[in-house]
């Protein structure tokens, strides 16, 4: 079973990947936004990130700039999800430090290609 | 059922249905970041029910939809107040003081010229229980204090809880968590049965009235090494909440550091600061 | 004791260094473009002060990069606040930097009578971005009118992710006037599962069941 944030600040999406994820046999903590992920995610270890973008506080560029920048949480795979897909919003979530790039509404099945891919699956 | 779909005639006993129990506490949750467990249902029922007849709202809905678009957001804060119990006492969240004494101020020496006082603000101090507890968690757990200057400035808007924290007097129930040999070392007995912090610790704390949202009152803190302010904020509007922030921002030193009560987040609040989780506390530090 | 009482000179200093700078609103719109941060930041801080510095404080936040100057910026708009200010603000929803412009988004949160008028025009821009912008600027503007309008948005949107965004902020804030609009957006996303999911979330919150 691996560890998965998600951090999103709409409910009903975040509820949404939450199921897809559990689903896979995982376990899922929500934040709000990145400042709040960063209160929940330090001090525990963790599998993935699922990051929206448009967020208020902390933007999830910000959130994975900060998570590459510190030493715990450094090495997590994030992959970023947004309702955006204009010619430089990928970039954006490259330069940050994203490892992989969603546009919802993500697909069930593509949602949990990639989470299986990179935290695999527990035999739920 | 739908308690919530109709309005409930005046007849009947309004009655909020699990659906209505959960919107508020999403609600509550993204405003405050307080978040009531299923089993405080009925804590929270009574306190909305309660506001309900306060208001004149016989439905759930009715009220829910009134306090929500309120553009004053005064009836949510009354809710706040009701939600929340504030009390005070000596050591209260003392996990936070052995973080202080701790990775923080060991962070703050670190920065610190030798000489150079290491400032500590209490903001709301009320009736002085906390101010008071950093003074004497530091004389007993932090030996730096030996060779270190420390200040500590207490304020409050209420002036009649300064003259109150000035005086230092307490009953039994603000200094049940102290252990005995600290009550006798730092408080003397009154014959009314209270106790009375001693003189050296009441002139050591400089309790003055400050006005968050007054420019003028808080300009003069500056250069503030770690400032506690706990279960304050979750009483402002997203407005002042945004500006408290950035005043504890201006007056940090780099590096500088902010304790807020524990079930409040600077989530809510301000991006200013970065998440410093210790291991006995979660802490905001004004960039370096 | 190494506990002392604070030194009244101790607090001298800080007010010395802000009296090097000019307080005139004329000095301090200057400031905004200091090249020290702390600077720009208390001059964006003093004109919170000076309605008459909201365009200067606004042609400062377009270009200002620096998180805690923005910050002040911002928060000098919004008690600043008004007409003007809104019309500033409102094309920066447009903006490539995502903190910018949430932190406008939370702004315009919180002043819904220059708002609200505004809000028709902006749930029907061409970019469906803005559209999702205008949402949630919904989602914590206390106006009673927010739930009509998304319902009004469900009519007309095709973009599935602006439908997405409004269908879960109804899901918070909506009540029963807005079920007929749900359901029709729902029929009319038949093929879009998230759509559907959505709905059926701010149905069941509207009415009854547990999300």
């Amino acid at each position: 079973m691996a560890r998965i944030m998600i951090v999103d600040d709409a409910v009903v999406h975040a509820h949404r990947h939450r199921e897809l994820v559990e689903a896979l046999g995982h376990q899922v903590v929500e934040a709000e936004n990145g400042i709040e992920a960063l209160e929940k995610a330090l001090g525990a270890d963790w599998d993935l990130f699922l990051v929206d973008i448009n967020m208020p506080k902390m933007d999830g560029y910000r959130l994975v700039r900060e998570m590459r920048a510190g030493e715990e949480l450094r090495a997590v795979p994030v992959v970023m999800v947004s309702t955006e897909a204009k010619p430089g919003d990928r970039e954006q979530a490259w330069a940050a430090g994203a490892n992989h790039y969603l546009v919802k509404p993500v697909r069930p099945e593509t949602l949990q290609a990639v989470v299986r891919a990179i935290a695999g699956e527990a035999g739920a | 059922m739908s308690a919530g779909a109709t309005e409930t005639r005046a007849c009947a006993q309004p009655a909020i249905s699990d659906a209505d129990f959960e919107r508020f506490r999403d609600f509550f949750y993204r405003k405050t970041g307080i978040y009531f467990e299923d089993s405080k249902r009925y804590f929270v029922d009574k306190r909305l029910l309660e506001r309900m007849r306060a208001t004149g709202h016989d439905s759930f809905r009715s009220y829910f939809t009134f306090m929500r678009f309120q553009a004053s957001g005064e009836e949510l804060q009354r809710l706040i107040d009701l939600m929340t119990v504030n009390e005070t006492y000596f050591f209260r969240e003392d996990y936070q003081f052995r973080c202080l004494v701790g990775p923080v101020l060991d962070e703050v020496l670190e920065r610190k010229r030798p000489g150079d006082p290491v400032r500590i603000w209490s903001i709301p101090c009320s009736t002085g229980e906390e101010p008071y507890s950093i003074a004497i968690w530091l004389l007993e757990h932090w030996p730096p204090i030996e060779r270190v200057d420390v200040e500590i400035l207490a304020s409050d808007i209420d002036t009649q809880a300064l003259a109150r924290a000035r005086e230092g007097v307490y009953g039994r129930r603000s200094v049940q968590r102290l252990p005995k040999a600290l009550l006798t070392k730092y408080f003397e007995p009154l014959p009314d049965g209270r106790w009375r912090i001693v003189r050296e610790l009441r002139e050591a704390v400089d309790f003055r009235r400050v006005n968050l949202s007054d420019p003028a009152d808080t300009r003069p803190y500056r250069r503030i090494d770690v400032i506690f302010c706990r279960n304050l904020l979750i009483y402002f509007d997203d407005a002042s909440r945004r500006q408290a922030a950035e005043v504890f921002y201006d007056a940090l030193n780099p590096g500088g550091f902010v304790f807020l009560g524990h079930s409040e987040s600077m989530s809510r609040i301000s991006s200013l600061f970065r998440v410093r989780r210790f291991e006995e506390a979660v802490a905001y530090q004004k960039p370096v | 004791m190494g506990l002392v009482r604070r030194q009244e000179s101790g607090q001298g200093a800080p007010e010395r260094e802000r009296r090097r700078h000019g307080r005139a609103p004329e000095d301090l719109v200057r400031q905004l473009t200091d090249p020290d941060p702390a600077a720009r930041r208390w001059a964006a801080r003093d004109l919170a002060a000076h309605p008459g510095a909201a365009d200067a404080l606004a042609d400062a936040l377009e270009g200002e990069r620096d998180p805690a100057v923005r910050q002040a910026l911002l928060d000098a708009l919004a008690a600043i606040g008004g007409e003007a200010v809104a019309e500033r603000l409102i094309p920066l929803l447009r903006s490539e930097d995502a903190g910018l412009r949430n932190g406008v988004i939370e702004v315009l949160q919180g002043m819904p009578e220059a708002v609200a008028p505004r809000m028709a025009r902006l749930l029907e821009d061409e970019d469906p971005d803005v559209r999702i912008f205008a949402v949630d600027i919904c989602r914590s503007l206390p106006h009673p009118d927010t739930p009509r309008w998304l319902a009004a948005l469900l009519g007309r949107e095709r973009h599935v992710n602006v439908v997405g965004t409004a269908l879960d902020v109804l899901a918070e804030i909506g009540g029963p006037e807005e079920l007929p609009a749900i359901r029709a957006v729902a029929e009319r996303f038949a093929d879009e599962p998230f759509v559907a999911f959505s709905a059926k979330v701010a149905i069941r919150r509207i009415e009854e069941g547990r999300a």
